[in-house]
């Protein structure tokens, strides 16, 4: 049993990391706690889901439409809402405030024009058979989403380590005006940030909404808040870090709800959360730059 | 009075309530965000008030008068525990521990069942709190804040605001105000739960989460942090607007946030943007 | 203060008020339902229920010698102080004498002390957490409590299907779940049924795999499951998954209850057995009249919750025509004595307020993605 718990802590926690990749990737490099980042999400499911449902599209082409979709959509809400406070160095605080309203106002659009009854891909979108060894079972889903999620993770790594756009958003994470000095081109570096983020999130929604079997407007806020927990305990726009801390949060709730107690398991993420915001702020690895006031 | 008098004021009771409590919430948002601070916990505090005032007033029935001010100072005791680690780092940090903060109390509170009613929360709790008294604090707070923001301090906090690391720099002593003004701000939102759960007659342990943190810190963002009125015109706005806006039913959220987005990208100071005058 | 100061005064204006209230060929009935945010779809069935019935209604004469009945919905976005607004505004400025809902149990706690002091009749359809009629002798609720339905289920799982053990799940953090299960646990105990393990899970939490792995190891006869139908559809998804047997039966609440289920859940919904108050499929002339009407007005099936507040809008409208007036206290009067049949079977209301009879609760097994009633 104990095997069979910890693979599906391993499922639980990919999906957090999953979740988290772009959500951090935001954080570190704009500095901008996003909310709208719950909305690419969603954006994501519901556009796989329309073209499972009304071409048959299989989920090799699902997937990568669904991630681009979130992605376009994150450029263009990213570009009219945060350009000009961009501009203005207007600071942590209205760019949380504006991405706040903005996720209200979307959210409850795409309620009204969608509904709120959840919905879910067509049986045998993907095949439901689940492989079992030495008694564990896993599914195909789950195995694609553990598999997506260190993909994903090596891929932006070498992304941001070895290509030039990966050098400019680093520069950018460290320092704008430095970077601008340097002859970056700040604005392009934005908007390519703004799309990764959105087509990891869409991406994200798309295999979780997959897993779970529940897609609706609101999916993606109740995924926020482990988000938020995770992000910082891998430490602010460390991508590894999400990686680590979002498998550890998941392993560490199914076994407290598997060995402790089942009420518990909700605050697993948040305890974690506020151990390491007291002890060790920076993050599981220590590379985020924590700034001191 | 008139029938339609009362009529009227039936129709609006909860609303004039809410206002004046939200006016509170508002405040209790402006004490931290007049210095540059960003807590999201107001709802949390707000919540821990409300449970600490409901349970005193259920289970040992205390007189109203002692169950304000012990539903101010429990709140104030978690924003001291809190505040300590979190102040040191950017901002950013404080906001997501008390998001934090409001998760964990929410586990708190559907697990101590037999305390707090978990998830059925606790009803029947009298209705106290006059309109009188809400509004006779609120005055009192706004008047407070407004001595305060022409006073020595209020310098000190707006040029934390305008300024932190120069503020330091000038000799302000930025941990004391920053932990001073955290606690402050829940001792406010502790009172302003305690007040709306004995106006609501019923608490749930779902009331006090993220949406609604997020809802206190609009009011002072539509309202702009210019003068203590500033915030409570935001909270009485955003509470009048969804009753206001009830005929468009599905669209009304929509509207709302876009409200919000509007108010900060082209109105950063608010809608009252006028700033304190100093004494001289 | 002054509104006891009022009463005397107001009966010399009551007289002159009620005479033009008379000339007035509509009787305004309110409603609260949650119309907006994430758990619009069941204001929106309740809506659809009274409006069909609004229809009929109308259609047939009206109430009182001619008049028509005219409905305002209001909406409460699930949000309780929105509710208690909108009671307030029904109340004080629209003067309705019967107010219908609101949707959840929560909203109506709020709500139901408002109504009850300026002594308007309140009629819940889906509130079913115990204590809601003890507000006052002005509420009333016309959906059987979860404590009528479930023991039913139950036994019948004992009977039929030989349960013996069984492992408990649900939601803990919503006042629906939380109380139905209260009731699923005392209906277990009382029929001495062997409760293996009690596992709790958040409503909106899409991950039940280690509940569900520590189940597996159990080996219990039966899962019960007290949430709203979304979770549920994903732990029956998921203990399949795991590879808990479909001789494992899952027994639902009142969450269950609900076609999506089989939508979502497909095949691994099999043998789930949930009792109801109403049946889709139920074969009476009455039913199939609602079933078809309702396909024909919305183009698509009605669930439980439409079927309550279709009955609901039938019984309000017939204690305001026996009534003889449009008053909440006279209305409060015939509701008691009101007997009507409807799609969910012969109803009265008990001393109560709450409905009399589980004559009508049938128990329903799914098969093929869709309910059944069980032979």
């Amino acid at each position: 049993m104990l095997s069979q718990q910890l693979v599906n802590g391993l499922v639980l926690g990919s999906t957090y990391a999953l979740f988290a990749l772009g959500f951090t990737l935001i954080f570190g490099v704009l500095r901008v706690i996003n909310l709208t980042y719950g909305f690419y999400f969603s954006v994501g499911a519901f556009v796989a889901l329309w073209l499972a449902r009304s071409f048959g599209a299989s989920i090799w082409i699902a997937l990568p439409l669904g991630s681009l979709a979130a992605g376009l959509v994150a450029v263009v809400v990213d570009g009219v809402l945060l350009t000009r406070l961009r501009r203005t160095k207007a600071g942590e605080l209205p760019s949380l405030m504006v991405t706040l309203g903005a996720v209200l106002a979307l959210y409850s659009l795409m309620a009204a024009l969608i509904g709120t009854d959840i919905q879910r891909f067509p049986f045998g979108f993907v095949g439901s058979t689940a492989l079992e060894f030495a008694g564990i079972r896993v599914s195909l889903v789950q195995m694609l989403i553990v598999g997506t999620a260190f993909v994903l993770v090596a891929v932006l790594f070498l992304l941001l380590q070895h290509t030039r756009l990966g050098l400019m958003i680093r520069a950018l994470a460290e320092n704008e005006d430095a970077a601008r000095l340097m002859g970056i081109n700040v604005d392009a570096t934005v908007v390519a940030v703004s799309f990764l983020s959105g087509l990891l999130g869409g991406a994200a929604g798309v295999l979780i909404g997959l897993n779970f079997n529940a897609i609706q407007p609101f999916m993606g806020e109740a995924m926020m808040l482990r988000g938020f927990a995770v992000i910082i305990i891998g430490g602010l726009g460390d991508i590894r870090g999400a990686l680590v801390a979002g498998i550890l949060l998941g392993v560490l709730e199914v076994l407290t709800a598997g060995y402790l107690s089942s009420n518990a398991k909700e605050a697993v993420g948040f305890t974690i959360l506020v151990l390491t915001l007291w002890f060790r702020p920076v993050g599981l690895f220590g590379r985020a730059q924590v700034k001191r006031a | 009075m008139a029938e339609w008098l009362d009529d009227f004021l039936f129709t609006y009771e909860t609303l004039i309530h809410a206002l004046g409590i939200h006016g509170l919430l508002a405040l209790s948002m402006y004490c931290v965000m007049a210095l540059g601070q960003l807590s999201l916990g107001q709802a949390a505090f707000m919540g821990l008030g409300a449970y600490t005032g409901a349970l005193l007033t259920l289970k040992l029935g205390l007189p109203f008068w002692l169950v304000l001010p012990i539903s101010a100072l429990v709140p104030a005791l978690v924003a001291l525990i809190i505040g300590g680690p979190t102040l040191r780092l950017s901002g950013v940090y404080l906001a997501i521990a008390t998001i934090a903060l409001g998760e964990v109390l929410r586990v708190l509170y559907i697990n101590a069942e037999s305390l707090t009613g978990g998830a059925l929360g606790l009803s029947g709790i009298p209705q106290k709190a006059s309109l009188g008294l809400v509004y006779g604090l609120l005055a009192l707070c706004i008047a407070g804040f407004w001595a305060i923001g022409r006073s020595k301090i209020g310098r000190a906090m707006e040029a934390m605001r305008e300024d932190e690391m120069a503020a330091g720099v000038m000799g302000v002593n930025l941990p004391l105000y920053k932990l001073g003004a955290l606690v402050a701000s829940a001792m406010l939102a502790g009172l302003a739960g305690s007040l709306a759960a004995h106006s609501n007659s019923f608490i749930g342990p779902n009331e006090y989460g993220f949406e609604t943190a997020v809802t206190i810190l609009s009011f002072a963002l539509l309202g702009g942090i210019g003068t203590p009125i500033a915030p409570v015109v935001g909270a009485v706005v955003l509470t009048a607007l969804p009753e206001v806006l009830r005929p468009l039913a599905d669209f009304r959220l929509v509207i709302n946030g876009l409200i919000i987005v509007l108010a900060v990208l082209f109105l950063p100071r608010g809608i009252v943007p006028f700033r304190l005058r100093r004494a001289p | 203060m002054f509104r006891s100061f009022l009463v005397t005064g107001a009966v010399a204006v009551a007289a002159v008020a009620v005479t033009p209230a008379f000339a007035q060929q509509t009787v305004t009935v309110g409603a609260i339902e949650i119309l907006s945010g994430p758990s619009a779809a069941y204001g929106t069935a309740i809506k659809a229920g009274l409006e069909l019935a609004l229809d009929e209604i109308n259609a047939a004469g009206g109430v009182l010698g001619g008049k028509k009945v005219a409905l305002i919905v209001e909406d409460s976005a699930g949000n309780k102080d929105q509710a208690v607004n909108a009671a307030r505004k029904l109340v004080g400025r629209d003067k309705v004498p019967v107010i219908i809902g609101p949707t959840l149990s929560n909203e109506m706690f709020a709500v139901g002390p408002v109504t009850n002091e300026r002594k308007v009749v309140t009629v819940g359809t889906s509130t079913t957490a115990v204590g809601i009629t003890a507000m006052g002798p002005y509420i009333f609720r016309t959906s059987l409590p979860e404590a009528d339905v479930v023991p039913v289920t139950l036994k019948t799982a004992q009977e039929k299907f030989g349960v013996k053990t069984i492992a408990m799940m649900y939601a803990n953090d919503d006042a629906f779940s939380k109380s139905g299960f209260d009731s699923m646990k005392a209906a277990a105990e009382k029929l001495g049924l062997k409760i293996a393990t009690i596992e709790a899970f958040g409503s909106k939490d899409s991950d039940f795999s280690a509940q569900l792995t520590k189940i597996k190891g159990l080996n219990v006869d039966a899962i019960t499951v007290s949430a709203l139908v979304e979770p549920i559809s994903g732990v029956v998804l998921q203990a399949r998954q795991l590879g808990i047997p479909a001789s494992v039966r899952f027994i639902g609440g009142n969450g269950a209850n609900s076609p999506k289920l089989g939508e979502i859940a497909g095949e691994a919904a099999e043998g789930l057995l949930v009792g109801s108050p109403w049946f889709v499929d139920k074969k009476d002339a009455i039913n199939d009249k609602f079933v078809a009407d309702f396909r024909k007005k919305y183009s698509k099936d009605p669930d439980q919750f439409a079927a309550q507040a279709y009955d609901t809008m039938h019984i309000v409208a017939k204690a305001i025509d026996t009534a003889g007036a449009a008053e909440s206290d006279k209305i409060r009067e015939t509701l008691l004595k009101t007997n009507h049949t409807g799609v969910m079977g012969p109803f009265t209301f008990t001393e109560g307020r709450d409905p009399a009879s589980t004559e009508g609760v049938v128990v329903l097994g799914m098969k093929g993605g869709k309910f059944q009633i069980l032979q």
